[in-house]
C-alpha cells in the first residue's frame, strides 16, 4: 500500500531527524570558550607578602573558574610609565577582562581609558584613580584602614608624643586615603604629626627617608608605617639607630620580617590587608561582570587589626600566614 | 444520511487509523511508565551504591591517616625512648664534649629520619634545661615565640608519654620559619626523676596527608576534607580559600555524626558527604561528592533509555501500520467491492478469499450474496425482456382495421365499376399485406420484405387516391437481405399518407423511400412533399396519442419498438418543413451476432 510506505518513511526521517539532534546537543555540549583575563599589577616582588598574596588570589581563582590568566607588573610599584607600557600589552592580547592596580591615580588614567576603549572589561583591584571608569573595584576600605592605624597609634600617644608617617607613593589613591583615615582616627592628636614622608615602596628609601626624618625631628617617638615597604625600612631605621625602645612604630600588611617585628615588638601592632581576599574576589567579579551577573561595583576586602599577643589566634594566623 | 459522531478526539476515517493510534498509543503510554519506573529505579539504585562506595572509601582514607599515624607515633616513641635524646636532655653529669659528641649522633638520627621522610618538616627535642635538638642542629628556636603557650606543648606535657596530635597550625617555634603543620607531640621521661621535663615535636607537611587524600577518586570535582574534633579544618584541598573565608565547609554537619551520609541541595552542585571520624586521632575524613557526577551515568543513561524508548515507539508504530493494514486491507477489499456492487458492477466483485478467520467468512458469505443477486437481476433482465416481446408482438398485430374497410370498399367499387384489371391489382396487394401481417411470425423479416409489405401498401393507397399520390421506392441492393423489425416503414408510410399528403392542397402528393448503408447502419429515408410540421408539432412528435380513429401503429410506438430492439442509439428522427415535407430517417444496426444476441430473449 502507498500510504502505508509514506507513514513507515515518515517514521524512519523521524528516527534519523532525533538522531541527529541527539549527536549535535553532544557536540555542542563540549564547544566552551575559555575566558581570558589580564591581571596587570603594581609590582612582581616575591618578598612582598602582600604583592604576593594578592597575586597567588588571582592565581587561585583563575584556577577554580578555569580562566586563561595571565600576569603582567613592573619590578618597581613607583613605576607607572612601565606599567602603562604593560597595560597596552594586556589590551593587545585581547582579553575578556583586565585586572589592574593602578600605580597612578592621575597618571594611569589615560592608559586605563583605552582598556575601555578597547570594549574590555577593567576590574581595579587594591586602587583606584581619579575618575571612576571601571567596571568595578575591589580594595580594602583604606580610610577604614587608615583609621584602624590611628587606633593602634593612639593607644602610644603619651603626653609629649609625636608623631611621624611614612606613607608610600604620593598620589596613590591608597596613600592619601590611609592617610586620611589615620588623621580622622587621630582627632585632635593629628596635631602631633610632625611630617609625612613616602618612600615610593622601596625599602632602601624607606629606611633612608626614617633616618633623615629622625635626624630632622629627633622628639618623634611614634611611626606609622602606610604600606608593607615603608613600615619595614622605618622599623629597621629605627632598629638599626637602636631607638626600638623609644620609639614605637605601627606596621602596615604583613610579611615574615613584619611579623618577626611584630613578635620581637618592634612593631606594636599592624593592621593587615586581605591581599588574598581582594586577588581572589577581584577575578571572581571579573568572571560575574563577563557571565552578565549584577555585582557591587565596589567592594570593601577588609583589614584587620593584630597586635603582639594575638598573632596565633586562629582567625590571625590564617590571615597573616597564608596556606600553602 | 447521518452518522453516529464518536469522541472528536478519536475519531478516525478507516479503521487501519484507529488502530494504528491505538496500538501505538498503548505501546507508548507502557513504555512511557516503564521509562519512568526503570529511571526512579536507577537514580535510587546509584545513589545507594554511591553511598556504600564512598564509605568504603573513606573508610579507607580513614584507616590509612590512623596507619600513617601510627607510623608517626612509633617514630616519635623511637625518638623519645632512644638514650641518645634522653641522656642529651638529662644527662647533667656529661662533660660539654660528651653532650657535643651525643647531640651529633642525635643529629645524625634526626637526619636519617628527615630524609626518608619528606613529609617530616621538623623534628625537635626541647628540654625544659635549655637543650634542644632541633632538626639538624643549626635551627634555632624563635627567640620571640612563647612555644609553652602553644597548643601542641602544653597537651605533650601533660599526655603522660602518650602522643598527641595538633590541629593544622603555623608552627613558630623555630626562627624565621613560619608554616602550616600538623604536630605530633609527647612528653619525654627524665629517667632520672621520673617526670616529664621535655618535648619532642614532629611537624607534618601536607604531602603525605595530601597524598592520602588526593588518591581517593570522589570524581573530577568531588574532594576529601579532614577536620579536627573541635571541627578545625586539618586538611582541605581549598584550605588556602576556607583560611580566607571566601569559602565554606559544611563543618557543623560534618561533626554531629561519626559514620554517616548526608547530602545538600544546591542544585547543580548538590552534594553528598561522607563523614567517618577516627577513634585514634579524634579527626573525622570527610568525602564529598557532586551527585551531578555520582548520577554522570544517569544523564547518559536516562538519554538512552529515551533514544531507546522512542526507537520502540517508532518501531512498534510501523509495526502497527503493517499489522494494521494486514487486518484492515481484506475489510477495504470488502468495502470496496461492496461499492462496486452498489454502483452495479457486478463483474468484478468476486473476492478472492485468502484467510480462513472472520473476515474470511464475511466475504465468503459477500461473495454468495453477490452471485445471487447477481442471478436474481439477470433473471429480471430475461423477464423484462420476455414482457417486452410479447408487447411488442401486441403492438405489431395492430393492422388498422379501417385500412382493411377502405380498401375492401374500393374493391367492391372498382369491380362495380368493371375495372377488373385495378381490382385484381388491389386484391393481390391486399392480399401479399394480409399475408405478411397475419400469417409472417417472425419479429424480425428481411428488409427486402419489409419493403415489399410497404409496396403493397402504397400501392393500395395509390389505387385508392388516384392520381392524389405517387411512390418512388429506392432501396440500395446490399441491405435487401438485412433484417429490420417489422412493420417499420409502412405505419411511417402510414403516417406521412394520413398526416402529409392528406392535407396537400394542391399538386401530387409523393413519397420516396430511400435505403443505403451508412458504416454500420442501415438508413432508411421515407420522404414526403406533404403539409409538413411546424417546430411544436415536431417536438410533440413522439408524444403518446395514438390515432384511435385511424387504429394504426403510431410513430410513437415504431420509435419505441426500433430503441427497444436496437438500442437507444437507433430510432426514428424526423425533419420536416411546413408546406416543403416531412422526412423521416430510420435508422437501425447492420445485421449482425448481436442480431442473435436480441434474438435469445
Amino acid at each position: 500500500m502507498r500510504n502505508t510506505k509514506k507513514l513507515i518513511t515518515w517514521m524512519i526521517w523521524l528516527l534519523a531527524f532525533i538522531l541527529i539532534v541527539f549527536l549535535l546537543t553532544r557536540c555542542n555540549a563540549k564547544d566552551n570558550k575559555t575566558v581570558k583575563i589580564v591581571y596587570v599589577s603594581k609590582v612582581l616582588d616575591d618578598n612582598n607578602a602582600f604583592w604576593f598574596s594578592l597575586i597567588e588570589g588571582t592565581e587561585i581563582a583563575a584556577k577554580e573558574y578555569g580562566v586563561e590568566l595571565t600576569i603582567l607588573a613592573p619590578d618597581s610599584e613607583s613605576d607607572y610609565e612601565k606599567q602603562n607600557d604593560m597595560i597596552a600589552n594586556a589590551i593587545a592580547l585581547k582579553p575578556d577582562a583586565i585586572l589592574l592596580s593602578p600605580a597612578d591615580n592621575e597618571k594611569t588614567l589615560p592608559a586605563a581609558k583605552k582598556i575601555k576603549e578597547a570594549g574590555i572589561k577593567l576590574i581595579l583591584i587594591d586602587s583606584q584613580m581619579a575618575e571612576p571608569i571601571e567596571d568595578a573595584l575591589i580594595a580594602t576600605d583604606n580610610i577604614e584602614a587608615g583609621k584602624k592605624v590611628g587606633q593602634l597609634v593612639n593607644h602610644l600617644i603619651k603626653e609629649n608624643s609625636k608623631i611621624a608617617v611614612v606613607s608610600h607613593v604620593q598620589g596613590t589613591s591608597t596613600a592619601i586615603a590611609r592617610e586620611v583615615g589615620l588623621r580622622i582616627a587621630l582627632g585632635e592628636d593629628e596635631k602631633r604629626i610632625v611630617d609625612v614622608v613616602f618612600s615610593d615602596s622601596e625599602y632602601d628609601k624607606a629606611y633612608q627617608v626614617t633616618k633623615e626624618l629622625l635626624q630632622v625631628h629627633p622628639d618623634v617617638d611614634i611611626i606609622a608605617g602606610l604600606n608593607e615597604y615603608s613600615a619595614i625600612g622605618a622599623a629597621r631605621a629605627v632598629r638599626d639607630l637602636k631607638l626600638t625602645d623609644s620609639i614605637k612604630l605601627i606596621g602596615f600588611d604583613s610579611s615574615v620580617e613584619e611579623i618577626q617585628l611584630l613578635e620581637s615588638g618592634v612593631f606594636d601592632g599592624i593592621v593587615v590587608q586581605k591581599a588574598f581576599n581582594m586577588g581572589y574576589i577581584g577575578l571572581e567579579t571579573a568572571i560575574k561582570i563577563l557571565r552578565g551577573e549584577e555585582v557591587a561595583t565596589n567592594i570593601d576586602s577588609g583589614s584587620n587589626i593584630v597586635r603582639k599577643d594575638d598573632i596565633y589566634t586562629e582567625e590571625n594566623q590564617k590571615l597573616l600566614f597564608p596556606f600553602r | 444520511m447521518t452518522r453516529k459522531q464518536g469522541n472528536l478526539l478519536f475519531r478516525f476515517k478507516s479503521i487501519r487509523s484507529t488502530m494504528i493510534f491505538f496500538f501505538t498509543m498503548i505501546i507508548a503510554v507502557a513504555l512511557i511508565v516503564f521509562l519512568i519506573i526503570s529511571i526512579r529505579y536507577t537514580q535510587e539504585n546509584i545513589m545507594e551504591n554511591s553511598k556504600y562506595y564512598t564509605m568504603q572509601l573513606i573508610e579507607q582514607v580513614n584507616g590509612d591517616i590512623d596507619s600513617y599515624m601510627d607510623y608517626m607515633e612509633n617514630i616519635s616513641r623511637l625518638i623519645s625512648k632512644n638514650k641518645d635524646v634522653i641522656d642529651y636532655l638529662y644527662d647533667e653529669t656529661a662533660t660539654k664534649e660528651e653532650l657535643d659528641q651525643i647531640k651529633t649522633r642525635v643529629i645524625s638520627q634526626f637526619q636519617t629520619i628527615s630524609d626518608a621522610r619528606d613529609d617530616i618538616y621538623n623534628i625537635a627535642v626541647l628540654s625544659d634545661n635549655g637543650r634542644n635538638v632541633i632538626n639538624d642542629g643549626k635551627d634555632q628556636l624563635n627567640p620571640y615565640a612563647d612555644i609553652k603557650q602553644s597548643e601542641w606543648y602544653v597537651k605533650a606535657r601533660q599526655s603522660n608519654g602518650i602522643a598527641v596530635l595538633s590541629s593544622s597550625h603555623v608552627q613558630n617555634a623555630i626562627k624565621d620559619d613560619y608554616k602550616w603543620v600538623v604536630t605530633l607531640s609527647c612528653g619525654i621521661q627524665n629517667p632520672n626523676t621520673g617526670t616529664i621535663e621535655g618535648v619532642l615535636f614532629v611537624d607534618l607537611n601536607y604531602s603525605a596527608i595530601n597524598n592520602l587524600c588526593e588518591g581517593i577518586s570522589m570524581g573530577s570535582k568531588g574532594y576529601v576534607f579532614i577536620i579536627d574534633s573541635q571541627g578545625r579544618i586539618v586538611y582541605h584541598p581549598r584550605q588556602t580559600l576556607l583560611y580566607s573565608g571566601l569559602k565554606s565547609e559544611k563543618v557543623e554537619e560534618a561533626l554531629n555524626g561519626k559514620q554517616t551520609n548526608f547530602t545538600t541541595v544546591e542544585g547543580e552542585n548538590s552534594k553528598l558527604y561522607t563523614v567517618y571520624t577516627s577513634e585514634k586521632t579524634g579527626w573525622t575524613v570527610v568525602g564529598v561528592a557532586y551527585l551531578s557526577e555520582l548520577m554522570t551515568g544517569r544523564e547518559e543513561t536516562q538519554l538512552a533509555y529515551l533514544i531507546t524508548a522512542l526507537f520502540l515507539i517508532i518501531i512498534s508504530g510501523i509495526i502497527a501500520i503493517i499489522l494494521s493494514s494486514e487486518i484492515s486491507k481484506p475489510l477495504k477489499e470488502l468495502a470496496n467491492s461492496m461499492k462496486a456492487v452498489q454502483e452495479g458492477h457486478f463483474e468484478h466483485a468476486e473476492i478472492e478469499i485468502l484467510e480462513q478467520n472472520e473476515i474470511g467468512m464475511l466475504s465468503n458469505s459477500f461473495n454468495i450474496m453477490t452471485q445471487k443477486i447477481k442471478e436474481l437481476m439477470e433473471q429480471i433482465v430475461r423477464e423484462q425482456r420476455a414482457k417486452r416481446k410479447s408487447e411488442l408482438k401486441a403492438l405489431q398485430s395492430q393492422i388498422n382495421p379501417h385500412f382493411l374497410y377502405n380498401t375492401l370498399d374500393s374493391i367492391i367499387w372498382m369491380s362495380e365499376s368493371g375495372k377488373n384489371q385495378e381490382v385484381v391489382l388491389m386484391t393481390s396487394s391486399l392480399a401479399k399485406l394480409l399475408r405478411q401481417s397475419i400469417s409472417n411470425e417472425d419479429e424480425i423479416v428481411s428488409i427486402y420484405s419489409e419493403i415489399g409489405y410497404t409496396k403493397s401498401y402504397l400501392t393500395i393507397q395509390k389505387m385508392r387516391y388516384k392520381n392524389k399520390l405517387e411512390f418512388e421506392i429506392d432501396i440500395k441492393e446490399d441491405i435487401l437481405n438485412e433484417s429490420i423489425v417489422k412493420l417499420v416503414l409502412q405505419p411511417l408510410v402510414e403516417n406521412a399518407i394520413y398526416h402529409g399528403i392528406k392535407y396537400k392542397e394542391d399538386g401530387k402528393g409523393f413519397i420516396r423511400i430511400m435505403g443505403e448503408r451508412v458504416e454500420n447502419d442501415i438508413v432508411i429515408c421515407i420522404e414526403d412533399n406533404g403539409k409538413g410540421m411546424d417546430k411544436e408539432a415536431l417536438n410533440h412528435i413522439f408524444d403518446k396519442k395514438e390515432n384511435k380513429k385511424s387504429g394504426g401503429v403510431g410513430v410513437n410506438n415504431v420509435n419505441n419498438r426500433l430503441k427497444l430492439y436496437y438500442g437507444s442509439r437507433y430510432g426514428l428522427r424526423f425533419r420536416s418543413q411546413v408546406d416543403v415535407g416531412t422526412m423521416v430517417e430510420v435508422r437501425i444496426p447492420v445485421s449482425s451476432e448481436e442480431d442473435s444476441h436480441y434474438e435469445k430473449y
